[in-house]
């Protein structure tokens, strides 16, 4: 068993066990609002949550990767990630472990806004030297997402639109790589919203939970002379379940810097606060949110 | 990758529907934005969860935030039903919240009107 499999092992293990006498956490819902998991980037929510897989083929390469976050306490969650690489040629192997813990700040039902922040830990010299960094790079991170029903009854059709958006300071712990802004969101919109809250529209259950979106992000160097900026805008579907979520997306370059054609990127997504919401769905401590 | 642990997940996921969840909307009568020529006598709410009675709740008011309903809202398995005293020719507010046995709380509002 290899070191990342013990880790998962040993977290799962004791969550479950502990969460037990825990009380359950939504994901996704601030007020009246349901904020799907977006795939490309990051949304601004701490919860009990797995990736698996998510698979992306973008500029002759092909990602397989499995993300799990656990909530500690309401609002505090930690997600750790672990890829496969393949390139081409002879480019693959595992990439680097990630570690992220994020915490929500602040939460406005009435606005539908949450804000939430966090730290993208990428823990060098963990994945395979083929295709993973020695050094460790450390990304402080501010994540938000705003719904927009408070929209008034004249722009009662925005009322489904939300955003997430996500910025962060990419800062290596070694070797010569540059400083990055990370950045990126998504705009998407709600038939469930909708269907729900603004007009029926007679649609099927299952086109209700079709959530249209694109996203988009990109990586800007931060001083003048090292590069410009990059990036991919990725418009997709995501249909949301009860518990398990099912994404997929185009990958389109925004300049030839960026990558060449166009790539997809898919996700299975389970709610693990659903299906699991005695147990393992539930904040290690704390109480009700 | 454990193809045995993603089919089990898979199976989890599919057969968790039973399960306490968020309660999401599924059905409203009269539903979200609708236009009536008669009043309704009564609001409806089908959700996709079974519903905590003692903690989900379902309100209809009128632009002034006055209480519609006539009686304590019904809250049976998974859904919800309020009486309504009589409607004039106006626009109406339903708010809901609906919370499961698991806590998951989860609320929306719409509007609908009699002419």
């Amino acid at each position: 068993m290899n070191r990342f499999k013990r880790v998962a092992l040993c977290v799962v293990t004791s969550s479950w066990i502990i969460g037990i006498a825990s009380p359950a956490l939504a994901h996704g819902v601030v007020g009246q609002r349901f904020f799907p998991a977006t795939i490309t980037t990051d949304d601004p929510f701490a919860a009990d949550e797995l990736a698996l897989p998510t698979i992306t083929s973008f500029n002759h390469e092909t990602d397989i990767d499995v993300d799990y976050s656990k909530t500690f306490l309401p609002g505090f969650a930690v997600e750790v990630g672990y890829g496969h690489v393949h390139a081409s040629g002879d480019e693959r192997g595992f990439g680097n472990l990630e570690i992220a813990p994020s915490l929500e700040v602040y939460r406005n039902s009435k606005h539908e806004f949450i804000l939430t922040t966090g730290l993208e830990w990428e823990v060098g010299g963990t994945g395979s030297k083929a295709v993973a960094e020695r050094s460790s790079t450390y990304t402080p991170t501010l994540k938000f997402g705003k719904g927009f029903g408070d929209l008034p009854d004249s722009m009662k059709y925005l009322r489904p639109l939300a955003v997430t958006g996500t910025v962060g300071y990419a800062i290596p712990g070694g070797g010569d790589a540059p400083k990055l802004i990370e950045w990126g969101g998504a705009i998407e919109y709600s038939l469930l919203y909708l269907q729900n809250n603004v007009r029926d529209q007679g649609l099927s259950d299952f086109v209700a939970h079709i959530t249209p979106v694109v996203e988009f992000a990109f990586s800007s160097h931060t001083k003048p002379g090292e590069g410009g900026t990059t990036g991919t805008i990725n418009p997709g579907l995501i249909w949301s379940g009860q518990s398990v979520q099912l994404a997929a997306e185009a990958i389109v370059p925004v300049n030839r810097a960026s990558g060449h054609g166009l790539g997809f990127i898919a996700q299975l997504h389970f709610y693990i606060d659903d299906l699991f919401p005695h147990s393992l769905g539930r904040p290690i401590f704390g109480g009700k949110k | 990758m454990n193809s045995r642990l993603l089919v089990a997940l898979i199976a989890c996921a599919c057969s968790a529907t039973s399960a306490s969840a968020h309660a999401f909307l599924k059905r409203a009568q009269p539903s979200a934005g609708a236009v009536l020529a008669s009043p309704p006598k009564s609001i409806a709410l089908a959700f996709t969860e079974k519903l905590e009675p003692a903690l989900s709740c379902v309100n209809v008011t009128d632009s002034a935030g006055h209480n519609l309903a006539a009686a304590a809202p019904v809250i049976d398995g998974v859904s919800m039903i309020v009486p309504l005293r009589p409607l004039g020719r106006a626009t109406y507010r339903v708010t809901w919240h609906a919370v499961t046995g698991d806590t998951h709380r989860t609320e929306g509002a719409y509007t609908f009107t009699v002419k």
